[in-house]
């Protein structure tokens, strides 16, 4: 018994052995061969992409991610002779995660320019990083008026909410003839608060007069309070810059209540769900928006949306545009930068002008995108263009 | 003094030393990646540990290190923001006096943090008084809610805080050094604080409260001097995280924070100050590290896609696997101290012979 035992002992040990060295063997040959896949790697032009993945807005950065690869196949995978690589990098929605990607991306995954996160938080605590590290950064929706602020290698896609907020006091005072609007914005969204605060300051400006400011929070389920005051002021138009589901709910409770004017609404809209969610309520709703994705202004933008609606047989929404523009302005900058010097694609991209990219014409100034705001309307649960402002 | 504690205190002065030596080399020559986590870690480390002082050491269930943390945070933020920024980031609504006529300078940014310190532990002093006196889960729920009450004071309050757009532009002073010797300190004095009759009051008070004051223990007096130390050093991580990341808003310090650092210390072991150092370690560099599983593959000429979200799922299975196999913490209520480490080391050295 006891020599057998010793016997087997011995090949099992010996098993163990042969194991141990073909797994030392296997790991050689994974190393050489992420070796060469480093070697090949080399000749990409790499773009870094720190987007929110996962967490709690996930769904804005994994639109804008689907919009950066349907962009990248609509105008090409190649400048300077060379293939882009698109490295993503999840950043959870959270914003120290936001800064560790970012450092990553630079750092690490040694990219030349980035795609920043979607939400304005988060952007800023990427711009610092970007600006010391000399990496230009371009958010496709990042609308706070501080993501810019101050900053060199800093860009977006898309319009300041101030510019927004201009864009729709304009439209109420010109086009829709209001003499008095009231407020209701949400307080626990930084978006949401400054659109309320610019609009009451545009609004005013123009010639219009504010009847009634009023506040919720991002969940809420019930309006009628604030509601019941803004009707007794008696508006001709009621402002709600929240998102699609605040937004559809208080249209829902404002025809409940007998108001029969006009509603503004702002980009966080511009999502089916406002219909799904506020059925025949949100009928005649106006909001601004960056694009209308029915009608390409742009021959690039009609490829997009057809390449979308092929691939996914919906509409495409504007972060998914917006991520398309953030491709397109990059490479249009790495292009005539002549070479992959960041310094140089950061000069390159701050003078974009006129350049054609999804949602229109991009013309870039102090890193923030100019270019004309969509009004659009809700009319039998489908969303019309109705038409643009220049601000 | 008696020997073992001297040399134990030489040794302390010896691991601090070499750390420091540490930090100035890794300021020099780590990547700004690495050095971006090590930030991280050593900022959880003070905020697990002062955490683990009222909940694993005094026993009393707190759901309030993200309030604390909040109101360090914003002060220091609105201490040491440049006077430009002040104008330029506070558009909607102007900053009150009289924090709009004046800001810290740099070599103020100590002061800024223990100012941000105190101001948390005047809040927990405040909320301590009146729920420390209950027994029971109490103090969960009446933290919860401060943790919630700050939220929506910072959403609301914007001539103070700027609601929910936040502050940006905050200078990036955290760097290594800073939070190296927090780290260090904060777990120093901890960890001092629990060796003395003090500490061992509050573990009676943690193990039988009725039987503590029955030994004479002021169950109240004690129970609020470890939360209020607890909100102090809650409140300086929170002064350092907004002085890394250079932005601070409502939705940075949400319950999400105080969850983190509930993972920390129970994984590391309720009641174990190194516990929570070295999973607040663990914590910081697993998520960078896992990101390895949620990047594409390439094997020679095959390419296999990254799945984004995956290191969550290893993330929380490696939860899962730990919990089951160390119910009770990585180190339970144990702690490494330096006789564990030199009892180890002669150990192996008697066995080898």
């Amino acid at each position: 018994m006891v020599i057998l035992w010793q016997v087997f002992t011995k090949i099992l040990e010996r098993g163990i052995l042969e194991l141990r060295r073909l797994i030392s063997l296997f790991t050689v040959f994974l190393l050489v061969l992420s070796f060469s896949g480093i070697v090949l790697a080399q000749e990409t032009v790499k773009i870094g992409a720190n987007l929110e993945i996962t967490g709690g807005v996930a769904a804005y950065g994994q639109m804008i991610w689907e919009g950066v690869n349907i962009a990248k196949e609509v105008v090409g995978d190649e400048v300077l002779g060379k293939k882009v690589e698109l490295v993503l990098v999840d950043n959870k929605s959270d914003r120290v995660e936001s800064a560790n990607a970012a450092t990553r991306l630079i750092d690490y995954e040694k990219v030349v320019v980035m795609v920043g996160p979607a939400i304005s938080g988060s952007m800023l605590a990427v711009g610092p990083i970007c600006e010391e590290k000399q990496i230009p950064v371009i958010s496709a929706s990042a609308t706070s008026p501080l993501v810019t602020q101050g900053k060199k290698f800093v860009f977006r896609a898309c319009f300041r909410d101030d510019d927004q907020a201009k864009a729709a006091a304009q439209f109420a005072r010109s086009e829709l003839q209001a003499q008095t609007a009231a407020i209701l914005s949400d307080i626990a969204q930084d978006y949401c608060v400054a659109l309320g605060n610019f609009f009451k300051d545009a609004f005013i400006e123009k010639g219009g007069q504010v009847v009634s400011e009023q506040n919720c929070r991002s969940g809420d389920q019930d309006f009628s309070a604030q509601l019941t005051t803004i009707i007794n002021a008696n508006p001709d138009v009621i402002y709600v810059p929240n998102y699609y589901t605040e937004t559809a709910l208080i249209c829902q409770q404002a025809r409940d209540l007998g108001y029969e004017g006009m509603i503004l609404g702002a980009d966080g809209a511009d999502a089916p769900e406002l219909v799904s969610i506020g059925g025949d309520s949100v009928e005649g709703v106006y909001f601004t928006a960056h694009a209308d994705t029915t009608q390409a202004i742009t021959e690039i933008g009609q490829k997009f949306f057809d390449l979308y609606r092929e691939k996914h047989g919906r509409e495409p929404s504007a972060f998914e545009a917006l991520g398309g523009d953030s491709y397109v302005i990059i490479l249009d900058a790495i292009k005539r930068a002549g070479e992959l010097d960041p310094v140089k694609i950061r000069d390159a991209m701050e003078d974009t002008e006129n350049l054609e990219v999804i949602t229109g014409v991009a013309t870039i100034v102090d890193g923030d995108n100019k270019k004309p705001i969509v009004v659009k309307r809700v009319e039998n649960g489908v969303f019309k263009f109705v038409t643009t402002i220049e601000y | 003094m008696g020997r073992e504690e001297k040399r134990d205190l030489a040794l302390t002065l010896i691991l601090f030393a070499v750390l420091m030596l540490g930090v100035s080399l890794a300021e020099r020559y780590l990547n700004t990646y690495l050095i971006r986590i090590l930030n991280t870690a050593c900022i959880y480390v003070v905020a697990a540990v002062a955490y683990n002082l009222i909940n694993g050491i005094t026993g009393q269930f707190s759901l309030g290190p993200n309030g604390f943390m909040a109101i360090g945070g914003y002060t220091v933020a609105i201490l040491m923001l440049p006077l430009v920024q002040k104008e330029q980031v506070y558009f909607l609504q102007p900053l009150i006096w009289p924090f709009n006529s004046f800001s810290f300078p740099s070599h103020l940014f100590l002061l800024a943090l223990f100012l941000g310190g105190v101001a948390a532990a005047l809040a927990a002093l405040l909320i301590g008084i009146p729920t420390l006196r209950l027994r029971g889960d109490y103090l969960a729920i009446a933290t919860f809610g401060f943790g919630e009450i700050i939220n929506v004071l910072a959403n609301n309050f914007i001539p103070l805080t700027n609601g929910a757009l936040g502050i940006k532009g905050i200078p990036e002073y955290t760097n290594l050094w800073w939070t190296v010797n927090w780290a260090f300190w904060s777990v120093f004095m901890i960890k001092g604080l629990v060796n003395s009759s003090f500490g061992r009051a509050l573990k009676a008070i943690r193990e039988n409260e009725v039987a503590a004051e029955a030994m004479g223990v002021n169950l109240f007096r004690h129970k609020l001097l470890s939360f209020v130390l607890s909100g102090f050093f809650a409140g300086v991580a929170g002064g350092l995280f907004v002085t890394l990341i250079s932005t601070v808003s409502p939705s940075l310090f949400t319950f999400t924070m105080t969850f983190n650092l509930l993972i920390i210390i129970v994984l590391g072991g309720l009641g174990s100050i190194t516990g929570s150092v070295v999973t607040a370690f663990i914590f910081a560099f697993l998520q960078e590290i896992l990101r390895e599983v949620e990047a594409p593959i390439t094997i020679g000429a095959w390419t296999f896609p990254g799945i984004p979200g995956m290191r969550m799922v290893v993330f929380s299975v490696l939860l899962v696997v730990m919990m089951i196999f160390y119910r009770r913490g990585l180190f339970g209520d144990k702690e490494i101290s330096w006789q564990l480490i030199i009892d180890r080391i002669k150990g192996r050295n008697e066995s080898e012979k």
